[in-house]
């Protein structure tokens, strides 16, 4: 479910740009002194800190909470927020901080593998399609326009009823899901680079076309492809949740975020935390995903 | 389908008598309205909005298929041929009686006359026997009403009133099945139609008529202006005091337990137990609990495989599950623990606490008798390197919420002794293939008929035999033929005691082989709006009816 | 969660470049179009024919009253012959294009009634809450740009911040916290369809603000760009006042990506409406898509997808006729 290339209009490179001028300017700036620290230093600042905090959580989950996040206490369900439980408790007396911190490796696992497989996916068929000849291009055209004209739940949904609901399942769903976006804009990105003046005189010069792709063409559309990987990943984790709120994700009792939201949602109006705490965490990591990627972006076109 | 004078009511009308009616199996409760007491003249006029947490059908028709969504809806526009008492005693509503052949091979039923049908035809015993070669007919494709009147082999109209049945073997339970939603009698005319048109509005003589279904969002229903109750006595034998109802379908319980507060509706079925336990508080909201009758909820284990084949760890299991502890704290003491096969509606449930205590050293015991002596390095047993694996799947349109969650509170008490236990989460079609593929050793399927012949459908060897969709009713798949014979000589009496005798021995059987694990009564848990009175009528399977409910406002 | 993916902006134009001009009849454009179109519908019927054969499970069970149904063996077969699955898979496919070829869509498993029947029963629903949400996101994003342009620097931070916080909630968490605040809390608005403009409020706001978010993003860094280039400032210079500057001229660039962004604003509408009408319990495509892979009833999944297919395209082209319509560069392209 991303736009991703909705903040793609300013993708480093020689993209095809929409109206307006060529040259970005930047943010705007007002004459004067500058007195506080803008957007573009406050938010990325508290991007980073959440991201920080969250792959601490996703590689050494128990510095951050030692409570085991798969313990049952019946005798403490339903326990409201409280220095003992930071979140509070699920319906098994569970320590929801302990699951929301636990549950980031496998959330974020889950986005960044199906970030990774759409991205690996597009980067094949936007680079044959950019850079192969005219019935290629306008084969690999079609295809993505037949994947785009689906809507990506239906997608998702089909290719789940198809191998079942699971981790796997849900990883390969939303790769698939992303790919057509990422395809097409890597497609444009390598059209770009094709017709770019180094790489013409790469032509010129008689150098194989491997050599081509590997020495210029990649490293190029690199920088771009890390821009879309940091925007997509914090989506695919929106993605995920949400098909795990529809039951076809990650199985309970896993802390799994988008699946601790499902089993929040039924106790709604008598225990709030449930549902608030994994839904703030999802929030987070999307918005300091995008924050992030966007300052990356910026960064490379060096505004 | 109530009866007169006062219909089965397993109600608690008030939060304070929920306690007491839950022990005396919720056929409690009587007379006045719920809530106020201030003016019982009824209202007439108004529509009931009723939201339902089922699954919407795919057909109004309970003759096809035949589930519980089906039968909640059937019942306001549907009558069958016997129904429930308060004491839980099958009566007749559209018949007027039936008498069996000494050897329970014939029957006589005679109907009441003067019924009419909405669509003006009249009741006649032709009518019921076009319903049964209709629930008989292949592509009908009925699974509930069709096992029902499996043992009809063929019928005789003698006159106009009285239908000759002749079977092919006797069946104890022939007025239990009459009594139930998916055997209701609908119009022959109407039956005549396409099954696209009957399924859209079937025609019956109940209190209420289908206008309009609007495929997910509601089905209209319009009070049947004609309506007499066929049972002499009643109070109030006229049409309904609700103009209509309108049956909405809101699937997420949050959204409709948001919506009665909001009072959007009136009504809501499918109450989880927070809410339930939310409304106690609230002034506005009353509560109505009715068990259904058949099988209670339980867990079963697969007999037919390894490691459950052997009964020292299917014992070992039961002992080693914690069910109390996640009963209470996750059902907010809304459903009472059961330790029978039978719900508790049944008169004839036999229970055993004794069988079900939890012993986690015992289990141990029995676990390294029975040969699963080693541990691996996360903690669970092992036999020739051999996990002590279970393979759980949880079909999440049957299994709510808190259920699904006392499950994963199972797979870490048993972990304690041993046991790994793998959840599934599926929908209803992977959830059959799974069952179909006997690639399961745990399984919690409800099954709601009315009375204890129930227990043929879940425990006799036959029903280990998939039909050709790959449906078999007896998951612990046991097969004993002392329990085969037991269940089919209590199917052949025609005496009640003996009835009782066997289906006793045979539950015995059942219990003591650790096949199963009980838990709990299927729940059905009502919340409506104090503005609601006189609620609590119920079908045979304890399903509401609203030709009593009247709405003051 | 929003919809699919993305897709360029700069596709769009690409394609653009291909449409009526000034010497092109429009005939040669609504013919690519529709080609497309044809195109799009045609490989969308055969990726769901082929996928949904790859599911297990056995459509003849789904047909007689779906799973857990104790049909029996004549029953199944008769179903079997009734849809023509007991034809080889090729006599299959060619039957179901030539029924598409002609407008018939089949009849639901589920249902027993004509696919096309159920379609236009929940269309409208889906339609209202979809075009509603979209006017909605333009409304807001469209007024954070402004906001953004005009309030300056701070203004522009807190914009930013509202933007990426509503592109970043899940619609059903979203929903969710609508629903206890609004109706259990508050009980001011009902959670659930009534027939009132007050029930299609939440509904439409859940399923709004994330796509609010994103358009709302690129349209400020388009109204930014617009508001420092060359002709804003010869505007100024002629004296318009700032205010003039932002509506007369960055505004419609400011709407351009906006518009670009369509078809992916569709494809998140659609997907968005699956979450949102299981919350709120509203009737429409999104829950009948649900509901049909579920019970694996083969012809309303592919009928739910042509439906979307074909509304994408659709939607492309108007956007592709809208882009025109504001940017007189396309035009003359």
């Amino acid at each position: 479910m991303t736009p991703v290339s909705s903040t793609m209009s300013s993708l480093p490179g020689p993209f095809p740009r929409g109206p307006g001028p060529r040259r970005r300017p930047g943010p705007r700036r007002r004459p004067g002194p500058r007195r506080w620290p803008g957007p573009g230093v406050i938010l990325p600042a508290l991007a980073a800190t959440t991201a920080c905090f969250l792959v601490l959580a996703a590689v050494v989950p128990w510095w951050l909470a030692p409570t085991d996040p798969l313990a049952i206490d019946p005798g403490a369900a339903f326990s409201s927020p409280s220095l003992s439980h930071w979140f509070g408790t699920d319906e098994s007396g569970r320590d929801l901080y302990s699951r929301v911190v636990h549950g980031a490796r496998p959330s974020l696992l889950i986005g960044a593998a199906a970030t990774a497989l759409g991205l690996g996916l597009a980067l094949v068929l936007g680079l044959a399609s950019g850079l192969g000849g005219r019935w290629l291009d306008a084969g690999i055209g079609r295809l993505v326009e037949v994947m785009l004209a689906l809507p990506g739940l239906l997608l998702a949904l089909v290719f789940i009823a198809l191998a079942g609901p699971g981790v796997s399942t849900t990883i390969v769903a939303v790769g698939l899901t992303t790919a057509p976006g990422y395809a097409r804009i890597i497609r444009s990105q390598a059209r770009a680079l094709r017709g770019s003046a180094m790489i013409e005189s790469a032509r010129v010069l008689g150098h194989h076309p491997a050599k081509i792709l590997f020495r210029h063409l990649l490293p190029n559309a690199l920088g771009p492809v890390l821009v879309l990987a940091t925007l997509g990943v914090g989506q695919a984790v929106i993605w995920a949740s949400a098909l795990s709120f529809l039951g076809l994700g990650e199985a309970p009792p896993a802390p799994e975020w988008g699946a601790m939201l499902a089993a929040g949602r039924t106790y709604l109006g008598s225990a709030w935390w449930m549902t608030f705490f994994p839904g703030l965490t999802i929030v987070a990591t999307a918005a300091a995903s995008t924050v992030l990627g966007r300052s990356l972006q910026r960064r490379a076109v060096g505004a | 389908m109530p009866v007169v004078p006062r219909p089965a009511r397993p109600a608690s009308l008030a939060a304070s008598l929920l306690a007491s009616l839950l022990v005396l199996t919720g056929c409690a409760g009587s007379g006045g309205p719920g809530g106020s007491a201030s003016d019982d003249t009824p209202v007439e006029g108004g529509t009931l909005v009723y939201a339902s947490g089922d699954a919407e059908p795919t057909c109004l028709d309970p003759h096809v298929g035949g589930n519980y969504p089906q039968a909640l809806l059937a019942g306001q526009y549907l009558e069958t041929l016997y129904t429930k008492d308060e004491e839980g005693k099958i009566v007749p509503w559209l018949a007027s009686g039936a008498e069996a052949s000494e050897d329970g091979l014939t029957w006589t039923l005679t109907l009441r006359e003067g019924i009419e049908f909405t669509d003006g035809t009249a009741l006649d015993a032709a009518t019921v026997k076009a319903n049964i070669e209709h629930l008989q007919d292949p592509d009908t494709a009925s699974s509930t009403g069709y096992l029902a009147v499996a043992k009809i082999k063929s019928m005789d109209v003698v006159d106009d009133s009285t239908l000759t049945l002749n079977l092919s073997a006797p069946d104890s339970a022939l007025l239990e099945s009459f009594s139930m939603p998916w055997v209701a009698i609908e119009s022959a005319q109407a039956l005549e139609r396409s099954q696209a048109d009957n399924c859209a509005a079937p025609v019956g003589t109940g209190p209420f008529t289908v206008s309009k279904w609007t495929k997910q969002d509601s089905v209209e229903l319009t009070r049947n202006e004609d309506y007499t109750v066929p049972v002499d006595g009643a109070d109030h034998a006229g049409p309904a005091h609700l103009e209509a109802i309108t049956w909405k379908f809101i699937p997420e319980a949050a959204t409709r337990y948001a919506a009665l507060q909001s009072g959007t509706v009136d009504m809501i079925d499918n109450a989880q137990p927070d809410t339930i336990k939310a409304a106690e508080d609230a002034e506005d909201i009353d509560h109505l609990d009715a068990p259904r009758p058949g099988a209670s909820n339980r867990i079963e284990l697969n007999s037919s495989k390894a490691p459950f084949d052997d009964a020292k760890v299917r014992e070992a299991f039961i002992r080693a599950v914690d069910v109390q502890d996640g009963l209470s704290s996750l059902f907010f003491d809304t459903a009472e623990r059961s330790y029978s096969a039978l719900s508790s509606v049944e008169p004839m449930g036999y229970s055993d606490e004794s069988a079900f205590e939890r012993d986690p050293e015992q289990a141990n015991r029995l676990l390294d008798e029975a040969g699963w002596t080693d541990r691996d390095s996360q903690g669970y047993r092992t036999q020739d390197g051999k996990r002590l694996s279970l393979t759980f799947p949880v079909s999440t349109n049957q299994s709510v919420p808190a259920e699904q969650s006392l499950f994963q509170q199972f797979q870490a008490t048993a972990k304690e002794v041993g046991f790994e236990v793998k959840l599934d989460l599926l929908d209803l079609s992977s959830w059959y293939d799974v069952l179909g593929e006997n690639h399961y050793d745990l399984v919690s399927a409800p099954y709601t008929k009315v009375g204890p012949d129930v227990l043929s459908i879940l425990f006799h060897s036959s029903n280990t035999v998939p039909a050709p969709s790959g449906y078999f009713a007896n998951h612990a798949q046991v097969k004993d033929k002392k329990l085969d014979a037991l269940l089919e000589e209590a199917s052949a009496t025609t005496d009640a005691d003996e009835r009782q005798a066997k289906y006793t021995e045979a539950q015995k059987i059942v219990l003591e082989g650790h096949y199963l694990l009980p838990l709990y009564d299927q729940q059905n848990h009502f919340l409506y709006s104090t503005d609601l009175h006189d609620v609590g009528a119920m079908t045979a399977v304890a399903s509401p009816t609203f030709h009593d409910a009247w709405l003051a406002k | 969660m929003a919809g699919q993916t993305t897709s360029d902006p700069t596709q769009t134009r690409r394609s653009s470049r291909g449409a009526p001009t000034a010497w092109r009849p429009v005939g040669v454009w609504l013919a690519r179009r529709a080609a497309s179109a044809v195109f799009v519908l045609w490989a969308v019927a055969t990726l769901i024919f082929v996928a949904i054969r790859l599911i297990p499970g056995d459509p003849a069970e789904a047909i007689m009253g779906g799973p857990g149904s104790q049909a029996s063996a004549e029953a199944l077969e008769s179903a079997r012959v009734d849809y023509g699955l007991d034809r080889p898979v090729g006599v299959q496919y060619l039957t179901l294009l030539g029924h598409l070829a002609t407008g018939n869509l089949g009849t639901s498993y589920s249902l027993k009634i004509p696919v096309s029947e159920v379609l236009a029963a929940q269309l409208p629903g889906t339609l209202g809450l979809a075009v509603g949400a979209w006017i909605l996101a333009w409304v807001v994003a469209l007024g954070l740009a402004l906001y953004s342009g005009l309030g300056g620097r701070g203004a522009s931070a807190v914009g930013s911040a509202l933007e990426i916080a509503a592109a970043s909630v899940p619609h059903f968490w979203l929903g969710s916290v609508l629903v206890l605040l609004f109706s259990s809390a508050w009980r001011w608005l009902p959670p659930v369809s009534n027939g009132t403009v007050a029930g299609l409020v939440m509904p439409i706001v859940t399923l709004a603000l994330p796509l609010a978010g994103f358009l709302g993003q690129v349209m400020r860094e388009s109204m930014v760009t617009a508001l420092n280039s060359p002709f804003a400032l010869s505007a100024r210079a002629r004296g318009e006042s700032e205010a003039g500057v932002v509506l007369r001229h960055a505004l419609r660039h400011a709407a351009l990506p906006g518009v670009a962004l369509s078809g992916w604003a569709l494809g998140s509408l659609v997907s968005g409406a699956v979450v949102v009408e299981s919350i709120f319990a509203r009737p429409g495509l999104g829950r009948t898509l649900l509901e049909a892979v579920t019970l694996r009833d083969v012809p309303l999944v592919t009928g739910v997808a042509l439906v979307s297919a074909l509304a994408y395209v659709v939607v492309m082209a108007l956007s592709d006729l809208a882009e025109r319509l504001i940017d007189p560069r396309i035009r003359g392209r």
